[in-house]
Parts: structure tokens; C-alpha cells; sequence
């Protein structure tokens, strides 16, 4: 059975975020290696002003009152306990160069990276997710 | 109210995190010590259920009481098996036959949440500040879940002169008789 837990966050929106936090948290409390690998609008997630302000999708925002009822905890709350549990963030290096973006933008710690050193990671990972 | 080594509160938390707390909570703990998560995520029964199993601790169960539900866990070992050393033992299916004292030395959480009717409780922690309350002229039936801790417990008994002392092979894990609860 394979320990490592392999997961693409390629969307920006606030639930694509919680989908990503909450099954790498959950894996990594579990005693899974995990490894999230950032891309497109995946990249707000861990840039330190747009993670304060993911959007919910059109039309549903209404849902902010049930996330504030439900004590969810905040995305950037979400990311710290995940760097905290020891999940690995790898920021996509071609999204990086196409948005101009650096690795100072971002939260500290993390690692820049391209498509193969996820592929390298995932290719015994299981399960492998993408949101 | 049901005994455990600590608590911990994960009320009003939703999910992950009840288990990302619990994870925290169960590193503080000694082997064979037992948990309590109080939560209100109504999805942590199942998920901490799983985890512990995926982890390698055991899931005692969970009881609900004015909208909080307690868990309780007992956390593994990851030392490996000993070999059991107690010589004189009694197959699981022997005991309804059996005249004497049911000895139950899992932890008192664990027998809250079924045990054999009439059956004894002291966790093996306790044993030997309890001797007292085992009379020396019965035949004592030991048994925990898995026949390791009554394993030690039967040679305590026997180190401290009791005659009659048998370890009850395997343990409650394998029992598919009458069980009492007492939640």
C-alpha cells in the first residue's frame, strides 16, 4: 500500500481551496507522506495576499454564511496546519514565469517546481487527486 | 461517565479537524492509554474510526450525550508482538463452561463498551494496587482483547500466589457471545 498522497490544485476558487486543505490535512494527520503540486489559479492558494480573498463561485455566495455557521477554519489557517503536519508544496515554475510571479509572493517554504518533479513524486503515489 | 487518560475538546470543529487535533492530542499519550475526543462534527464518528485503524490505534467507541458525541481511542503499539509467556491458558470457546472469576484487565473505557456478563473489571495498570479484591481460592479467568495484556496480568497473579489462574486465548476480539454494555 502506498504512503504518499499526490494532489494537483489547478483551480482558485474557495471551495476548489477547501477541497484541496481538507483531504491534504486529513491524509497528512493520517500519517500520509503528501505532496500538493500548485498550478494556475491553484497558485492563490499559497500567495500570501491572495489567499486571503478566494472567491466563491458565481452565484453561491450565500454559502458564506454556512462556512462561518459550520466554524470552518480559514484557508490560511487550512495552510499553516498543513505545513505544520509536513505537507509539501511545490509551486509550478512555467505558471510562476507566466504570471510573474516569484517565489517571495508565496507563503515560506515552499519549493518550485515543474511537471516532472510532481510526475516524479506521483508515480507511486496512490491516491493521486486533482481539483 | 466513561474513564479516560485525557480529553480532549474538538467541539464546534469541523472536519478535518477533529483528527488533525486527535493526531496532536494522541502523541502525548503512553501506549495502551485511552482518549477522549468530545466533537459535534457529526462526520467524526466515521472518520475517526477509520483513521485510527489506518494509524494503528484502536477505535473503543463512541456514545452521544446532549449533542456531543465522546470517542474514545486507545492508542497501538508499534513495538512488536511478544511472545506470550503464561503457560496455563483456556480456549475462548472453554469459558462458558467454565466456574470462577472472569478477570477483564483492558482498560476500563474499553470494557464500558462491551464486556462479558459478570466479568470482572480491573485494567492491568491497576492490578496490582487491587489484588485485594481478587479472592485467592477462585479460579481466575483472565482476559483482555488480545490475549497480551492478560498474558501479563495472569503471571502477576501467579508471581503474587494465586493457584488458579488461566489466560483466556484469544480475547473479547474474537468473542461472538453475549456481550454488557455499560454506556
Amino acid at each position: 500500500m502506498s504512503n504518499k498522497v499526490a494532489i494537483i490544485a489547478a483551480n482558485g476558487g474557495l471551495f476548489d481551496a477547501y477541497k484541496v486543505f481538507n483531504i491534504a490535512t486529513a491524509a497528512a494527520a493520517s500519517e500520509k507522506e503528501v505532496q500538493i503540486f500548485f498550478t494556475f489559479e491553484g497558485l492563490n492558494f499559497i500567495h500570501k495576499q491572495a489567499m486571503h480573498a478566494l472567491e466563491m463561485p458565481a452565484g453561491k455566495e450565500h454559502f458564506a454564511e454556512g462556512f462561518k455557521k459550520a466554524n470552518v477554519p480559514s484557508i490560511p489557517e487550512l495552510v499553516e496546519m498543513a505545513i505544520e503536519l509536513g505537507v509539501t508544496f511545490i509551486a509550478c515554475q512555467m505558471t510562476m514565469d507566466v504570471m510573474g510571479l516569484t517565489k517571495e509572493d508565496f507563503v515560506d517554504g515552499i519549493e518550485v517546481g515543474g511537471a516532472v518533479t510532481f510526475l516524479e513524486y506521483a508515480k507511486d503515489a496512490a491516491p493521486t487527486l486533482t481539483f | 461517565m466513561i474513564q479516560a487518560n485525557e480529553q480532549l475538546d474538538a467541539k464546534g470543529l469541523s472536519c478535518p479537524m477533529p483528527i488533525v487535533k486527535t493526531k496532536k492530542a494522541i502523541m502525548g499519550l503512553d501506549q495502551g492509554q485511552v482518549l477522549e475526543i468530545q466533537a459535534t462534527d457529526k462526520g467524526s464518528t466515521a472518520d475517526l474510526a477509520a483513521w485510527a485503524s489506518s494509524v494503528g490505534h484502536q477505535y473503543i467507541g463512541t456514545v452521544e450525550e446532549n449533542n456531543v458525541l465522546y470517542h474514545y481511542i486507545r492508542k497501538g503499539s508499534n513495538e512488536p508482538e511478544v511472545e506470550k509467556a503464561f503457560e496455563h491458558t483456556v480456549a475462548l470457546e472453554e469459558l462458558e463452561t467454565c466456574k470462577g472469576l472472569i478477570l477483564d484487565v483492558r482498560e476500563a473505557a474499553e470494557y464500558a463498551f462491551g464486556h462479558i456478563d459478570g466479568a470482572k473489571s480491573i485494567p492491568l495498570g491497576e492490578l496490582e494496587s487491587r489484588l485485594a479484591e481478587v479472592d485467592k481460592n477462585e479460579e481466575i479467568y483472565v482476559i483482555c482483547r488480545t490475549g497480551k495484556r492478560s498474558d501479563l496480568a495472569a503471571q502477576l497473579l501467579v508471581k503474587n500466589g494465586y493457584p488458579k489462574v488461566y489466560n483466556v486465548l484469544p480475547g473479547m476480539n474474537e468473542w461472538n457471545g453475549n456481550i454488557t454494555k455499560e454506556i
